[in-house]
């Protein structure tokens, strides 16, 4: 496989890998929890690191994600003493995370080659580089394969339980009515969310993985009535906006993930302004039906 | 308005009570519930009998909800503990049905009416299932129940206030319980959809179900309920309407003095 053919099925099944599961993650209206996420799993990873030596590890991932679901529940159980409120307690915990993350990649702890540029943004051409050879062919890069595992667990998941998703995402109280174990289906959704963030670092960093995840479904939730519809709009918003970001960075010699995340903020505006604009126009021509109404 | 009823599956036969613990719908005893170090119900103690209409009244902020949703394990109480004919909740959970407030949840979730019923179903298909053709027949059956089966398909952000408490009514109805907690279920409702939900609790009081109503209106009070709980935090009064709901325990629920109570005019 050609190194570019490989790196943009990369961008293709990172991008549909996050998408998926940021159809609920906005519906529960948590966007700014994979940012804590992304943040929290920093000094998860260079510790995973220590002990895998290699930041493809599924090992590592899963590790890192633990520091992911800290920022989860250490946040939920804050807000619940009620000394905090709205988020603030999201506030509190991730920034130490992360700041002690940037402290032991600054230290060259373990001696993982982590530059801060990196942990910020990703650089998905660094993360393509590793080739996975068998006898003697290429099959594209090896992140390639551990990015399809996320995208695979990912679909297992979110097609298991899509039910009791939707019931406890709509309404969570009615659901537990229900005898809907509400409350550990957010938890292994959350760690989820928490793995496939971590298993996108690499490709986004820190900073850009939260656009992977939130913004094309955000996109969809604007033009569905569906949830069906909503899950197959973040879908193909997301392969577009990898497929197209991916060339964008490729001709301009830029970050990837940054040209995704600036073509899915683009798609995400002209739909916004769209939509806003039928919406008047409906409300002008009800309007003046009412109003030429006898 | 015709009334199809639906298929009621769940629950054993009522009105053959094997002891006088079973001939209550539910119950509980010493109740307390605190929001942080805001007390909200002071050692509640609260019994239902089986097939009655049970309103429970009392002022803003008096605990009304929180009340239902601490008996339903929505919010944990401090103290206390409830009963649904005569065990503990996860035994029973299938006869318990709930309505919460339509205010709680958001209306621009991208979903249909139809599907939202369905909902109701989802308690009895364990974790992986996915409701099927059975579960959506019982969804239209409980539309046409309310009133509403031309809304089926619509996205459930196009409805009005009533349609939407029409929508949650009917939600609870497909789950088929024997006792039904019902959120302020006249809240911000128009004329249509008050009668289609008053006749639902005809149908109900007629099949024997029992009813646990949270209401605000003390002029509606009579017309609904034939018991009545005057809640103000703790418990006021308690019982047939004829005995607790008078002037002087409203009086007290609602703190107000006398020679102030020229609303207390449909009280007993």
């Amino acid at each position: 496989m050609s190194f570019v053919l490989g790196t943009t099925l990369l961008a293709v099944v990172t991008a549909l890998a996050c998408a998926l599961p940021g159809v609920f993650v906005v519906l529960r209206k948590n966007s700014m929890l994979v940012d804590a996420i992304s943040h929290a799993v920093l000094p998860g990873i260079v510790v995973g690191y220590f002990f895998a030596h290699n930041l493809d590890s599924p090992l590592l991932i899963l590790g890192a994600a633990l520091a992911g679901l800290i920022v989860v529940l250490g946040s939920e159980w804050l807000s619940r003493t009620g000394l905090l409120t709205g988020d603030a307690s999201q506030g509190l915990i991730f920034p130490a995370l992360f700041s002690g993350g940037v402290i032991l990649v600054t230290l060259n702890f373990a001696n993982v080659h982590l530059d801060t540029h990196a942990v910020l943004v990703g650089d998905l051409n660094l993360a393509a580089w590793e080739q996975l050879i068998i006898g003697g062919v290429s099959w594209g890069p090896v992140y390639l394969y551990v990015m399809l595992a996320v995208l695979l667990v990912n679909l297992a998941f979110l097609g298991l339980f899509y039910s009791k998703l939707k019931v406890t995402t709509f309404d969570a109280q009615f659901a537990t009515s229900l005898g809907i174990r509400s409350g550990l289906l957010n938890t292994a959704f959350m760690f989820l969310v928490s793995v496939t963030v971590t298993a996108a670092f690499n490709a986004a960093g820190a900073i850009l993985v939260i656009a992977l995840v939130v913004v094309p479904a955000a996109t969809a939730y604007l033009l569905s009535t569906r949830l069906p519809v909503m899950i197959a709009l973040t879908a193909g918003i997301a392969v577009t906006g990898a497929l197209a970001g991916f060339w964008v960075a490729y001709v301009l010699d830029a970050a990837t993930s940054a040209g995704m995340s600036v073509f899915y903020g683009v798609v995400f505006s002209v739909v916004l302004v769209a939509t806003r604009l039928r919406q008047r126009r409906h409300r002008n021509v009800r309007e003046y039906a009412v109003a030429s109404s006898p | 308005m015709t009334v199809t009823n639906i298929v009621h599956t769940a629950g054993a036969p009522i009105g053959t009570p094997a002891s006088p613990d079973t001939a209550l719908a539910c119950s509980t005893q010493g109740l307390s519930v605190a929001y942080r170090a805001e007390p909200v119900l002071r050692s509640v103690d609260f019994a239902v009998p089986q097939g009655v209409v049970m309103g429970i009244v009392g002022p803003n902020g008096a605990g009304k909800s929180t009340l239902i949703k601490a008996m339903l394990g929505l919010v944990r109480p401090l103290t206390g503990a409830s009963e649904f004919f005569g065990q503990p909740l996860a035994r029973t959970r299938k006869r318990v049905g709930y309505m919460p407030q339509s205010t709680s949840v958001d209306w621009d979730f991208p979903t249909t009416v139809l599907d939202v019923v369905t909902m109701g179903t989802y308690g009895s298909l364990g974790w992986i299932r996915r409701p099927g053709k059975r579960e959506r027949a019982r969804a239209v059956a409980a539309l046409e129940q309310t009133g509403i089966p031309d809304l089926a398909s619509r996205q459930i952000g196009e409805l009005s206030g009533g349609q939407r408490q029409r929508v949650f009514l009917a939600r609870t109805l497909v789950q088929a319980p024997d006792l039904y907690f019902m959120d302020e279920p006249f809240q911000g409702i128009d004329a249509k959809s008050q009668q289609a939900i008053v006749s639902v609790l005809h149908t109900l009081r007629e099949q024997g179900k029992t009813v646990v109503i949270v209401h605000h209106d003390l002029a509606t009070v009579r017309d609904y309920c034939d018991h009545v709980t005057l809640l103000n935090r703790r418990v006021v009064a308690s019982g047939p309407a004829d005995e607790s709901f008078t002037c002087e325990n409203i009086r007290t629920a609602y703190e107000v003095t006398a020679g102030d109570d020229a609303f207390l005019e449909f009280a007993s």
